[in-house]
């Protein structure tokens, strides 16, 4: 539809409008939509909903592969396209089942759903999605799957559509005043977050939360230039969610093994892998250990996080990637006890709380000394004096070793050798 | 537009296919036209040319300029399957097509942990909290307000020819040595932030965290802080771009990258390092018994020829030439750059043209090319005497598993026919 609503992040703003029409199987949809937590990590849909890590699946159902403009498919899928493979009902469920079996060479890192009634499920709640996110038609929601017409052409809801070209409109007058200048109401400011340039990862929601702070004068800092005013507690707590290795600012709570597996096999399995061995290229969370003097080493937080902290501070802010800071306090205590659950470290009715957790240290806690470069050879205080200049070495150079890869951007990839290549290369 | 988008697409093609030719030609000399052809006059001479003759665009064709169609081929790049995905992924700045010393903000290399954060200005505060007397919020606006200085600086990647542990793997200087760049930054001392909040005698430590989707984070020791880093919001003159930070960045002079905090909303003063996931997980190298440096945040001391190089052959028979290159060092200034012709057996001092302490130094060492195949090196040394290593030293001293912090001294194979290649040497 209009390019304006792309950029729009119409948090709950929009949102309420998704379900205007319900499809036949209203239940099956429902369902759909709790399944759905396992791809939102990398799929959104709704109105404006943007590409993630994959592409946007509004009107996906019976859309041919790979037409969501400006995302960057794998040759894989691009090929599968042109040779008019669509997400009919029946392709769609056989990708779902085994994405890699069905386009061989995709980049959807996702090992697949196990059972046709949730791959059902969700195709029932995909179908609900026009292709700008807006409820689709009912006629074309049908669960039967007699649809023959492009849901591309599907119409929104006569309501949003009235309320969205509102918005384009005040995107559009944003942008010619310059997105820049002082926001005042808070829709708008919404408006204006998005307006800039389309990228993968959204702002953080508290960027777009967190405005007209300080509304009244502030007072004086009281620092020697006076600039700037005093943070609010509220304002420091809201921010301050480090955890330090002498457990400074854990919070209070708890979380089970039990639960944390819940959480895991819900939220992180389909990136991290069922047992944190890591689908395709996404990082490895458990094993290793024993590896670190191994030709290829495997660090893990098992075999090489020196501190239990690390683990709960980086889950907290930063994971599930794509959805950061959306977990709750226990929920981190969870995934936690259940990460140490993965390597080993701990029985499957352990409970993590904020009494226990400084007692814990990670096998590799020693493995770790200060930086001692400077004692190496080249370095200052050992560096030769007079550097060599001629006849430095005897005889011709001969080569040892070549570039291993010519053509840095290959055709195919996913070739073996580039996978060793790649691993843990630039981390 | 639509015709300069067509040219666009086509003068790469024509380059790459001239670059793959080059690079699978087996000892066939390159066919490019170099110097006179005495017996025909050059028609792009004799003739009038359509640029000669006709109207070019008027102002205003392109209020935000960019560079010529012709060099549309001169773009970062990337290597997809380095990574899982885009939104945690690196690209390369194109050395091998650069000069002088500052890098075009639009070609330095990106690397981030959860995307590009697009942050309205008017929409970020930058908060300093922790042990200090007055925990303060500062707008944008506010910043405006502190003295600011000018300062070049180099970035580097602390995993920047990290693939080249295992030896020689990728073919450009592009890939091998592209996770660096060096720009002027407009920026507040970060001492004045500090001061304005009334720094405590305990503070030892400052986490400085991002406020983009990783809130990514790194503890930076207090003499640091009060030492030369900086709060930047201009790149060579302009706003920062979106993909180094806007609105506002951390500037940490000669240490490794990833302490550059950017889009940059907290600070806070403790007496501890926090051992967050960057400073524990990663950014620790790892050596061949097992154990693993820390806080290993110096940026040492590196050079690499950027002509010849792969991506970048030499297009013209023997004769007159120039080898051109890099160097820089985190301990400071450069204090003079070797380049060697025949893999190290004999250095020659090469010109040093510009540069800064902490920032990139230009090199030129100009020779007659006898035509005979060249094995191109440089090595580096700083003002404080250290050398750039061979990479068969630092494998003697780290092994092959330490990823980051790889300064070795990078070789070329530059073939008879100009063709040139990334290689290790006896
Ligand atoms: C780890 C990230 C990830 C997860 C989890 C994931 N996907 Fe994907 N998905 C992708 C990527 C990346 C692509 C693009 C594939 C390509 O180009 O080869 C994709 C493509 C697709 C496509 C094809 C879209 C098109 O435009 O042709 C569909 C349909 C799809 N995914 C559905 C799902 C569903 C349903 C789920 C959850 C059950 C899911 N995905 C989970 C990353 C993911
Ligand atoms: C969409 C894919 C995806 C999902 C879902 C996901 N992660 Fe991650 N995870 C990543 C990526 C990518 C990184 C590396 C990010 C970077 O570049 O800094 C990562 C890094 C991590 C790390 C650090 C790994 C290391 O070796 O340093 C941990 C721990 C982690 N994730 C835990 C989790 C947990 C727990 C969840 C579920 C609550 C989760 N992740 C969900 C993609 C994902």
């Amino acid at each position: 539809m209009s390019k304006f609503l792309r950029p729009l992040i119409a948090v709950g703003f929009l949102g309420g409008l998704v379900l205007v029409a319900q499809p036949a199987s209203a239940q099956d949809a429902a369902n759909g939509e709790k399944i759905f937590k396992r791809c939102s990590a990398c799929h959104a849909v709704g109105p404006g909903a943007k590409n993630k890590s994959g592409p946007t699946l509004n009107g996906v159902v019976e859309r041919k592969a790979a037409a969501v403009e400006g995302f960057r498919y794998s040759k894989a899928m691009t090929e599968a396209g042109k040779n008019g493979l669509a997400w009919t009902e029946e392709h769609l469920s056989e990708f779902l089942a085994a994405p890699r079996k069905k386009v061989k060479g995709t980049k959807m890192a996702f090992a697949g759903l196990k059972k046709d009634k949730e791959i059902a499920d969700i195709i029932a709640y995909l179908r609900q999605f026009a292709d700008d996110g807006s409820a689709a038609k009912p006629e074309q929601a049908n669960a039967d799957g007699a649809i023959q017409s492009n849901p591309g052409m599907a119409e929104a809801e006569p309501e949003a559509n009235a309320s969205e070209a509102e918005m384009a409109e005040e995107t559009k007058k944003q942008q010619q005043t310059g997105a820049g200048e002082d926001v005042a109401a808070a829709p708008k400011a919404e408006i204006a977050d998005g307006a800039g340039e389309s990228v993968d990862a959204s702002a953080g929601d508290e960027e777009a939360a967190g405005q007209d702070v300080a509304m009244a004068p502030p007072p004086p800092s009281g620092g020697p230039m006076n600039i700037g005013r005093p943070a609010l507690e509220d304002e420091i707590a809201a921010w301050d969610i480090d955890v330090r290795p002498d457990g400074k600012g854990l919070p209070e709570g708890s979380g089970t093994v039990a639960e944390g597996e819940g959480i895991y096999d819900e939220r992180c399995a389909s990136c991290h892998g069922a047992f944190g061995e890591g689908e395709g290229r996404w990082p490895v969370l458990a094993g290793g250990q024993g590896t670190l003097t191994d030709e290829r080493p495997e660090k893990t937080i098992g075999s090489y996080w020196p501190y239990l902290s690390t683990v709960y501070d980086y889950v907290h802010r930063a994971m599930p990637f794509g959805d950061a800071r959306s977990l709750t306090d226990d929920e981190t205590y969870a995934v936690t006890a259940y990460l140490l659950y993965l390597n080993d470290l701990v029985k499957d009715d352990f409970e993590l709380n904020s009494k226990n957790f400084s007692g814990i240290d990670l096998p590799n806690h020693d493995g770790f000394k200060p930086d001692d470069r400077q004692s190496e050879p080249q370095n200052a205080e050992n560096a030769q004096a007079e550097l060599c200049m001629k006849d430095c070495k005897e005889g011709p150079a001969e080569i040892t070793m070549r570039a291993r890869v010519l053509d840095v951007t290959p055709d195919n990839a996913d070739s073996d050798e580039q996978d060793e290549l790649g691993e843990g290369a630039i981390d | 537009m639509v015709e300069s988008a067509k040219a666009r697409g086509r003068i790469p093609n024509a380059r790459r296919q001239f670059l793959k030719a080059g690079l699978t030609a087996a000892g066939g000399t390159l066919a490019v036209a170099s110097g006179v052809k005495a017996a025909q006059p050059d028609p792009k001479i004799t003739e009038i040319q359509d640029w000669n003759r006709y109207l070019g665009d008027g102002v205003d064709a392109s209020p935000y300029g960019s560079p010529s169609q012709f060099e549309a081929d001169i773009v970062r790049r990337n290597v997809p399957w380095l990574t899982a995905d885009a939104t945690s992924s690196v690209n390369f700045t194109p050395l091998y097509a650069l000069d002088g010393t500052i890098t075009p903000s639009g070609l330095c290399f990106e690397r981030h942990h959860g995307g590009v954060a697009v942050i309205n200005p008017a929409d970020h505060r930058l908060m300093i909290h922790g042990l200090v007397d007055r925990p303060l919020v500062f707008t944008m606006d506010d910043l405006k307000r502190f003295p600011r200085e000018n300062r070049v600086y180099f970035l580097e990647c602390a995993a920047n020819s990290g693939m080249e542990w295992r030896g020689a793997q990728l073919n450009g200087c592009q890939f091998t040595h592209g996770m660096i760049h060096n720009v002027e930054y407009t920026g507040i001392p970060l001492r004045f932030i500090l001061e304005e909040a009334g720094v405590k005698a305990d503070a030892k430590w400052l986490l400085a965290e991002g406020a983009d989707a990783a809130a990514m984070t790194r503890s930076i020791p207090i003499e640091k802080v009060m030492d030369d880093c900086l709060i930047a919001f201009k790149m060579n003159g302009e706003a920062l771009r979106p993909e180094q930070g806007y609105p506002v960045r951390l500037v940490v002079p000669g240490w490794e990258g990833n302490m550059w905090i950017k889009w940059l909303r907290r600070l806070e003063l403790g007496d501890k390092p926090w051992a967050q996931r960057e400073e524990t997980s990663k950014y620790t190298d790892l050596l061949a018994n097992g154990v693993a440096r820390r806080h290993t945040w110096v940026m040492d001391v590196k050079s690499v020829v950027t002509n010849p190089s792969p991506q970048a052959p030499l297009t013209h028979s023997k004769g007159r030439t120039v080898a051109t290159g890099l160097a820089w060092s985190g301990h400071g200034r450069i204090a003079k750059v070797d380049v060697s012709i025949d893999g190290g057996r004999n250095w020659s001092e090469a010109r040093l043209e510009g540069g800064t302490s902490k920032g990139v130094y230009r090199f030129y060492h100009d020779f007659d090319w006898d035509g005979a195949e060249l094995f191109l090196q440089s090595r580096a040394i700083d003002e404080a005497g250290n050398v750039q290593p061979t990479k068969d030293q630092l494998r003697a001293e780290r092994g092959e598993n330490s990823i980051y912090h790889n300064n070795g001294i990078q070789t070329w194979h530059v073939r008879q026919d100009g063709v040139t290649e990334n290689v290790e040497v006896s």
